[in-house]
């Protein structure tokens, strides 16, 4: 995080007027910025960070290789984890399970939500492609003793299998659970879960150090008018508003 | 899964498991495996089908033929579907403890392929996770070296498996000082620089050996000059909360094991403000955080008046209004709340005044049994402020009646805890004791007074003395008649010396006041004082002797029968024989009380107010009971020595009048 230090310490020697904000211009903004020293290698490992928790494997190689920075855990690792991300995003959820088993049997047994948000991205996936009545057999076998187990998982169930009751199952009420983002929750959940079974943090640094950004902001917006960063994908400077 | 797995069906495939006979081989036992594991991974439901189809022995002899190398991939297979039986459920654990899992298990850890030592150390964990499992025996040689080469291991799921196996096995001292002794916190503490989590196993095993260990925990804070310590001390502000939470633990188990060791008040401040914080934190680590926080401050008045100044009461009390809580976590919050309150007032009107008695009461009635016994010890803690019990806070209907639901609970220790708040909720000084005795709340506690359990005998006699106290005389009269006299009397004589003195108080606080609750004492054959001779006489422990004299002297108080019966009771007319009366010993007692009480009943029994009484002053000049008393004239406490001195004033007027004549 030296990054952001760096940064409010420059904050630091801006001198607001006592009652009204101070105004700083793009030029001067700029111009104070140009002496704050980043280091490249700081860069990179944020960089490197992110594509390895996010399980960009082939990026993350070709990285190591371009930049010479070494990645936090094992490569090898990331892509038994990739395969499992990757088969729930296609909608192989069983797949998805062995895999899982495969590389740590104990993650699925010692997390019940997840296990119960793995089946029921199954039964999502059976209602998806029409086949009502094995839909129908799976929830009573596999997911209804969930059900029994946890008061929350039966409402989550109740609310998967009303998905049956509709005719257009795309614009019904629980609609959104047949939707692309579904299996990318899921697969982000799994991810996470595969991350803390390795020791490793489930969430990259970069969004921690833009959310720091937004807060000074925020913090300084009250004292001075300055040029903002509005749009984080651009990082744009945009003037500020008197 | 559905009609296209038949050649899946479960029995199907648990006969293909095994060794010889119709079991699978090669490939095809390999798929049988990898299916019924992958089935019983997460899912109770097909654990205990597979369990009761004999799943478990045949797996375990697929992993006892592959001696010496086989199969890796089948190894691993077996390995792992062992594991998941052993997890959550208990039969589970049952069935791979029966077909001798245990040491096939540990065999393979010694395999070269990792991914064979990988899978048998995480089953291995899931095993000894269990309460069912038996100790690891530390106290071999042999086994305390194996211990030892497992945590000298590369591989993080063996370093994490040999923590989990220590944490589950020592629980005695020697246990404790074995491990100790052979080096093991030492690797222990190295081990903590470690991934996150073998470090978090690390912890918790530590805090294992060194618990209520001093000698052990003064070895732990001396290792590395106190680095270790200090590393601990680092931990507790780690990034992590599972982190943070389990080296707090560890802290406050040294502390509580040898107390010289984290006792600045500046530690012990910030453990308090670290736990609090934990509790923001969703999932185990907030659940366990008040847990520790009670372990922390228990019985600590300095601690109290710490964790209150930081505001404790009002973050604990805050949870009750961000809507539903978990049970355990529930249960960690009224458990702090109630050790907070148990010395302060300041806390116990801070909680009044934050107005979460509602949510307090609504917990009584948890489906939880430790959210009710937690609730109760609450509202018993709460009620030691007179304050409180005076301005009716805790009188009310909405606070009695679930407690008197509560005596009929069908846990004993609910009922042990609703009894300690009622026997606090019931001395009542607004004389409004009705409301306990319309809800039934006396014939509750007349049921439980008659239980076979001494401890819940004693609780609701108690309460019912407590009951009794200051109630006016229609209150009285519901009571004892409700009670009965005949169980009064036998409570008197009960087997236990604690519900004796409390029937013995019972009785005073009933004929305190009014003088006609005096015939209750004489009432069915003057079964109670029958009862209080007969205690006498047996002299049980010095409490009972006191409240019975007092008891007596309160009785000599009254008019000229009251005072006859009395002096019958110290000086039976028929005389036993030789006996001296059980007042001389007394008088003879250690006890300052005892014997002012013996005193004061003989004051009584001398008071000038009729004709009588020179003949009681005779009887008890014949019984030696005068002599004794003028060997007392410069007794060592200063109260008996004035009622001594009042007593002899009183019969010496006698004995004057007596010459006069």
């Amino acid at each position: 995080m030296s990054l952001s230090w760096i940064f409010l310490g420059q904050l630091d020697s801006i001198e607001p007027m006592s009652t009204s904000k101070k105004v700083i211009t793009r030029e001067e903004w700029e111009r104070k910025l140009k002496d704050v020293k980043i280091r490249k290698e700081d860069m990179n490992k944020l960089v490197m960070n992110f594509l390895v928790t996010e399980g960009y494997v082939e990026a993350a190689e070709k990285f190591r290789i371009e930049s010479g920075t070494e990645p936090d855990i094992d490569l090898a690792t990331i892509t038994d984890r990739m395969a499992v991300k990757k088969a729930v995003q296609s909608g192989n959820v069983k797949d998805a399970i062995e895999k899982v088993n495969d590389l740590n049997p104990m993650i699925l047994d010692t997390n019940p939500q997840l296990y119960f948000h793995l089946q029921q991205q199954r039964l999502i996936e059976l209602i998806r492609i029409g086949k009502v009545e094995e839909a129908l057999e799976f929830a009573q076998e596999e997911l209804a003793p969930r059900g029994e187990e946890n008061q929350s998982f039966l409402e989550e169930l109740e609310r998967t299998v009303a998905l049956l009751a509709f005719e257009d199952v795309k614009n019904c009420p629980y609609g959104e659970l047949l939707d692309v983002s579904q299996r990318l929750k899921t697969a982000s959940e799994v991810n996470a879960a595969i991350l803390t079974s390795q020791s490793h943090e489930k969430d990259p640094k970069l969004p921690s150090l833009l959310k720091m950004l937004i807060w000074a902001q925020n913090q300084l917006e009250e004292k001075a008018a300055y040029p903002r960063i509005n749009n984080l994908s651009t990082a744009v400077l945009e003037d500020p508003t008197i | 899964m559905p009609a296209s797995a038949t050649a899946n069906r479960p029995e199907e495939l648990v006969e293909r498991l095994g060794v010889g006979g119709a079991a699978a081989e090669g490939e095809a036992l390999l798929k049988a495996l990898r299916e019924v594991k992958n089935q019983i991974i997460g899912n109770k439901t097909k654990k205990l089908l597979y369990l009761h189809l004999g799943a478990v022995p045949r797996i375990v002899s697929v992993l006892a033929s592959a001696e010496g190398g086989g199969d890796a991939a089948l190894i691993v297979q077996a390995a792992a579907a062992i594991g998941s039986f052993a997890c959550g459920v208990e039969d589970g654990v049952r069935a791979v403890l029966d077909a001798d899992a245990v040491p096939q298990l540990t065999r393979i850890l010694s395999y070269p392929d990792e991914k064979v030592v990988d899978a048998g150390a995480r089953s291995l964990r899931m095993i000894f996770q269990s309460k069912l499992t038996p100790k690891y025996d530390v106290l071999q040689e042999k086994n305390m070296k194996f211990l030892l080469s497992l945590l000298y291991r590369e591989n993080e799921n063996v370093t994490e498996l040999a923590a989990s196996i220590i944490a589950h096995s020592c629980e005695r001292h020697e246990e404790q000082k074995a491990l100790c002794d052979a080096g093991v916190l030492q690797r222990l503490v190295k081990l903590l620089g470690g991934p996150l989590n073998q470090r978090d196993a690390c912890l918790e095993s530590i805090e294992a050996i060194v618990r209520n260990n001093s000698e052990v925990a003064q070895k732990f804070a001396c290792i590395d000059n106190g680095k270790a310590l200090s590393s601990l001390i680092e931990l507790i502000q780690d990034r992590y909360p599972r982190t943070r939470l389990l080296a707090c633990i560890c802290l406050i188990a040294i502390r509580h094991a040898s107390p010289c060791y984290v006792q600045e008040m500046q530690i012990k401040t910030k453990l308090i403000l670290i736990l609090i914080e934990l509790l923001e934190e969703p999932g185990k680590a907030g659940d366990e955080a008040p847990f520790a926080l009670t372990n922390l401050i228990m019985d600590e008045e300095e601690l109290h008046k710490q964790a209150i100044s930081i505001n404790a009461v009002e973050k604990l009390c805050n949870f009750f209004y961000k809507g539903p809580i978990e049970a355990r976590r529930l249960q960690g919050i009224l458990l702090a709340l109630a050790e907070l309150c148990s010395k302060l007032e300041k806390c116990r009107s801070q909680l009044i005044s934050l107005q979460v008695l509602n949510f307090i009461v609504d917990a009584l009635k948890h489906d939880c049994t430790d959210v009710r016994t937690a609730a109760c010890s609450c509202i018993r803690n709460i009620s030691r402020s007179l304050k409180n019990l005076s301005a009716g806070h805790l009188s009310s209907e909405t606070v009695v009646v679930p407690l008197v639901q509560l005596l009929h609970d069908e846990s004993s220790s609910v009922q042990v805890a609703a009894l300690g708040a009622i026997c606090n909720v019931a001395v009542n000084f607004a004389t409004r004791k009705s409301v306990f005795i319309q809800c039934g709340g006396v014939s509750q506690l007349v049921q439980l007074a008659k239980s076979m359990d001494s401890t819940l005998r004693l609780k609701s006699v108690w309460a019912l003395r407590n009951l009794m106290f200051l109630a006016d005389r229609k209150d009285k009269e519901c009571v004892l008649m409700e009670l009965t006299v005949s169980n009064l009397a036998s409570l008197i004589c009960d087997s236990e010396h604690p519900i004796q003195e409390q029937a013995l108080t019972l009785v005073s606080n009933l004929i305190d006041g009014c003088g006609d609750t005096f015939e209750h004492a004489f009432a069915e054959d003057s079964a109670i004082i029958n009862a209080l001779t007969r205690i006498l006489h047996s002299a049980s422990s010095p409490g009972v002797c006191m409240q019975g004299m007092f008891l007596l002297a309160n009785i000599a108080a009254g008019n000229e029968f009251h005072k006859e019966v009395v002096l019958n009771c110290l000086v039976p007319p028929q005389p036993n024989g030789n006996n001296p009366s059980f007042i001389i010993k007394f008088l003879q007692s250690k006890e300052n009380l005892l014997r002012v009480a013996s005193v004061w009943c003989i004051v009584n029994l001398t008071y000038r107010d009729g004709l009588c009484s020179s003949t009681r002053v005779a009887r008890l000049r014949d019984a030696g009971i005068i002599s004794q008393i003028k060997t007392m004239v410069n007794d060592p406490c200063l109260d008996c020595k004035l009622r001594v001195r009042m007593a002899l004033e009183q019969c010496m007027d006698f004995e004057n009048s007596e010459h006069v004549h």
